[in-house]
């Protein structure tokens, strides 16, 4: 196997003249399942094996990806991405170099202590059906319950042109619990995943019954609740939303290829665009967390990056690519979600540091306004504009959290609103989640409570 | 990789269910998948990027006692791969639980055929052409104005084929092409960066535009320079077929479907034969339409694509069905189940859902509006609430229009309402229809929807 691919890449650099080549092969297998209010709608395993080979030739860049382990397909393969990589470099105005970055040789293991590839099917069955019974038996308006169940074992291989040859275990369990509920004509939704690089063991930390319990609790709260009032407000924001905050709002903009597209981070290196108290990182060193791993897809060691600090722009995210243009080191943040597509800079464990305020410290003065505390969805323009879905929010009313209220969203700029966070909490919480940036990416994201000054809510219908 | 043939193809399939059979279940099907893909890819100004992908695979469901087990695999090489793959559908299914609901695979039906889904011209585009149409589109949009800056982009081609059998006798063959490019562009002045405005070609045939596609881009996003804050209120919107698709995609396309109606989970439960929408709506999903986006000859169960009436003039009709679900109500699927590629068991999905033109021409529906917007990209409406329709969403950017013109740019505005009421309220629909992904729909024209401005 290892030496078909140094070959491939050999093939590459040798007659087709590419500045570089890499291979990317993986072996990996997947559990999942689908349970519609306990039903099981089919149990479901699958293999995905194949390799993605890229080149750098005069500048451009050539990717074929096959299903195939077969030496002469690859070949074929490697021959059909350098041809192409010269085509697309004829219209070249400025050539794509890369970053240096040491050779790596390396064999990186899982040790679980509970294996999922071990775990036999019937089991991860019963765990599933344990969650949907805590969700549907909590309150006979929760109408539906949806469990989806994903693990993913199995070995990556990366060779390139350099002489960096990694083999690699990868390992993730995910879950996700959906609940519907209804009454009196009101439809109200409620979300929570679960998700681990640690092992099956995640579900002895992750509770099915206190997790399901969640879920059905927050949809039956959300039946009373009523929409907020549209417009300024102050609010406190829980580790939930500014997980999902630092992540869509800041993190995306500090991915590298963004701020060079055109985001508002590019001339704000080293500027202070936030208040003090505003510290963030990405860190893909935290061990079992979602978004963690040893070696990135261009077989860079991951790192824990600083993005801000007190407030100033210290850094980005970058692949080799973005750092050559930056003159910065590569970060480990390159990411493919599979053979079948091109790494780029994807975001790891994402959050905010925490300070020194207590929750109650953070509501006490505020007379009127939020305490958001579990989003559903985000999204964030090249612009700063962001926007937040908020699934469980409550009022303030003079310092004490109060009602809920439901189909809230936030939404602001990034910028203005990094300068409003004028209080941040002591206490800290990471959750895991998956982004979309045409791949999907696992990731974690956290931080603590922090009080905004103003943010735009949305809600009122 | 050479690409498979037809009969390659329905020959795994139906060996696969042979086995399958043979091994001890009691009904099964296999789904074969192959997608052959070619892109150029523009980043940052430039074209910078090509790839080629190969993927095909084997997905088998079987059942046993009335539990379902599915297995996939990439691998299709040898005897061995596939009997390993129908083992492991076998023992998912024998560690799963029986479903009482599950009556069986479908039934062979007459075949049917869809036009115009296939062009060979799109395969011989290669790199090269590829290359070429990405250069033009790039070219025409900083020509536009040279405040532009192309972020990001590209051109490619798409051959995909699928060959199913089951147990029951259905057997199945379809191939198609699409052919599509796309640009994002913004635009900037001094420090002002405009949000990303996004065009794009989608073809079942070699017939696009890239040139329309650059300049189109081009021009919303010089237009979104500058912008005026605007107050909170209620007001008229046009949504185009960007915001349409965004705002029905989590939410009413859900609503009709079955499995979500069964489930309680669609506010439609119960209202066939109500009116749900103003009777200026009326949506078809079509799947067999000529050149439709989703257009095939049969779903992911095998089963015929039709033309299925969801809402006439306002009033619900229909809902969509696989097998499945249609079986559990004694119905007939409507065709419309859907499948990753090999990867995944077929679930509920629309295939061009049709939003029927109206007759008046853009013009005349912006010269309606005294006072309001014109919306194009939506943020966040993935987080809409998928089962009451609620959404609270940002515009980027949107545009004020004023007696009957565009006025200005406008950023940062919230939309907040309910889905369900905003088909209610559609006062009248143009007839500039166009597809994106599933959707076809031209403008259309809504009143009441609260703004909220800044």
């Amino acid at each position: 196997m290892e030496e078909i691919l140094a070959n491939i890449n050999g093939v590459a650099v040798q007659k087709f003249g590419a500045e570089y080549a890499e291979t990317r092969t993986q072996k990996l297998y997947k559990t999942m399942l689908t349970l519609k209010e306990g039903r099981v709608e089919a149990a479901k395993q699958g293999i995905e094996s194949g390799v993605a080979l890229r080149v750098l030739v005069n500048g451009a860049w050539g990717f074929a990806s096959v299903g195939s382990l077969d030496a002469e397909t690859l070949e074929i393969a490697v021959s059909d991405a350098c041809k192409m990589a010269k085509t697309a470099s004829s219209r070249l105005k400025v050539p794509i170099k890369l970053a240096e970055t040491k050779i790596v040789e390396d064999r990186v293991k899982v040790k679980p202590k509970k294996n999922p590839s071990t775990i036999l099917m019937e089991d991860k069955i019963n765990t599933a059906l344990s969650l949907n019974k805590a969700t549907l038996s909590y309150d006979k308006r929760v109408k539906s319950c949806t469990i989806d169940y994903l693990d993913l074992t199995g070995t990556t291989y990366f060779a390139n042109s350099e002489g960096t040859r990694i083999e690699q275990d990868k390992l993730y369990v995910w879950s996700r619990i959906t609940a519907a509920a209804s009454s009196k004509g009101v439809f109200t939704f409620s979300r929570e995943e679960i998700g681990s690089t640690a092992g099956y063991e995640v579900f002895d930390v992750e509770n099915p019954e206190m997790i399901g319990e969640k879920v059905a609790k927050r949809a039956i709260e959300q039946l009373d609740a009523k929409p907020p009032k549209g417009g300024k407000s102050r609010v406190v924001l829980g580790p939930n939303i500014v997980g999902v905050f630092v992540h869509e709002a800041f993190g995306h903009l500090a991915e590298a290829d963004l701020a060079l597209s055109g985001g508002v981070l590019a001339n704000n290196l080293g500027k202070k665009i936030g208040s003090d108290v505003v510290t963030f990182y990405d860190d893909g060193t935290i061990d079992g967390a979602f978004g963690s791993f040893k070696y990135d897809d261009e077989g860079v060691p991951t790192q824990k990056t600083l993005l801000i600090k007190d407030g100033v722009v210290t850094g980005l995210m970058h692949d080799r690519e973005t750092a050559q243009k930056f003159n910065a080191e590569p970060t480990g943040n390159a990411r493919a979600e599979n053979f079948r597509v091109e790494p780029i800079i994807r975001m790891r464990n994402t959050f905010m540091a925490p300070r020194d305020y207590s929750l109650e410290e953070l509501t006490e003065d505020i007379r009127s306004g939020y305490y958001f505390k579990s989003f559903r969805g985000g999204q964030a323009n090249l612009d700063g504009t962001f926007q937040v879905g908020i699934q469980e929010g409550y009022k303030i009313v003079n310092g004490e959290i109060g009602d809920p209220v439901r189909n809230a969203s936030i939404s602001g700029t990034t910028l203005e609103t990094l300068l409003k966070v004028d209080a941040v909490g002591k206490d800290f919480e990471l959750w895991p989640g998956r982004c979309g940036k045409g791949q999907t990416a696992f990731i974690c994201d956290g931080g603590p409570h922090i009080r905004v000054k103003e943010v735009i809510v949305g809600g009122s219908a | 990789m050479v690409a498979l043939e037809k009969d390659q193809m329905l020959n795994l399939a139906e060996n696969a269910v042979s086995i399958a059979l043979k091994k001890g279940a009691a009904e099964a099907e296999a789904y074969v998948y192959e997608g052959q893909a070619t892109n150029v890819g523009i980043e940052r100004g430039q074209i910078t990027k090509t790839n080629k992908i190969i993927d095909r695979g084997l997905g088998v469901r079987a059942t046993v006692n009335k539990a379902v087990g599915f297995a996939y695999t990439n691998i299709i090489e040898g005897q061995n791969a596939i009997e390993d793959t129908i083992l492991r559908a076998l023992s998912a299914a024998r560690a799963s639980k029986p479903d009482q609901d599950w009556n069986g695979l479908p039934e062979k039906k007459p075949d049917v055929a869809a036009e115009k889904i296939y062009d060979r011209k799109i395969l011989e585009l290669h790199s090269e052409g590829l290359v070429d149409i990405a250069s033009s589109m790039l070219d025409a949009a900083v020509s536009v104005n040279k405040r532009v800056f192309p972020i990001e982009g590209g051109a490619g081609t798409a051959c995909l084929s699928s060959a199913i059998a089951n147990s029951n006798g259905v057997t199945g063959f379809d191939r198609g092409t699409i052919m599509e490019c796309s640009l994002a562009v913004v635009a900037k002045e001094g420090n002002t960066v405009t949000p990303v405005c996004f065009e794009f070609n989608a073809e079942r045939a070699y017939n696009g535009d890239p040139a329309w596609v650059g300049k189109e881009a081009a021009r919303l996003a010089v237009a979104a320079l500058k912008t005026k804050q605007i107050k909170t209120e209620t007001t008229k919107l046009i949504l185009t077929p960007f915001a349409l698709q965004e705002l029905l995609y989590f939410t009413v396309i859900n609503a009709v479907k079955a499995d979500n109606v069964q489930r309680n989970q669609s506010p439609f439960q119960g209202k066939i034969g109500e009116k749900v929408a103003s009777e200026n709506i009326t949506i078809h999903d079509e799947g067999l339409l000529p050149g439709g986006l989703r257009t095939w000859t049969f779903d992911g169960e095998g089963v015929p694509h039709q033309k299925t009436t969801l809402i006439e003039k306002g009033v619900l009709r229909n809902f969509l069905y696989d097998n499945y679900a249609a079986k559990k109500e004694g119905k007939e699927s409507t065709g419309n189940a859907s499948r990753a590629g090999y990867l995944s068991t077929p679930s509920i999905e629309a295939t061009n859902f049709r939003i029927m033109p109206g007759n008046k021409t853009p013009d005349q529906l912006m010269s309606e509006v005294d006072n309001g917007l014109i919306i194009y990209y939506l943020q966040g409406a993935h987080s809409s609430n998928p089962v009451s329709g609620e959404f609270s969403v940002v515009a980027t950017p949107a545009w004020k229009i004023s007696k009957g013109k565009i006025a200005h740019a406008t950023r940062g505005v919230m939309l907040a309402g309910n889905i369900f009421e905003v088909l209610k309220n559609v006062s009248a629909v143009a007839n500039n229809e166009r597809q994106m992904g599933q959707l076809i729909a031209p403008w259309i024209l809504v009143e009441n929807v609260k703004v909220i401005g800044k």
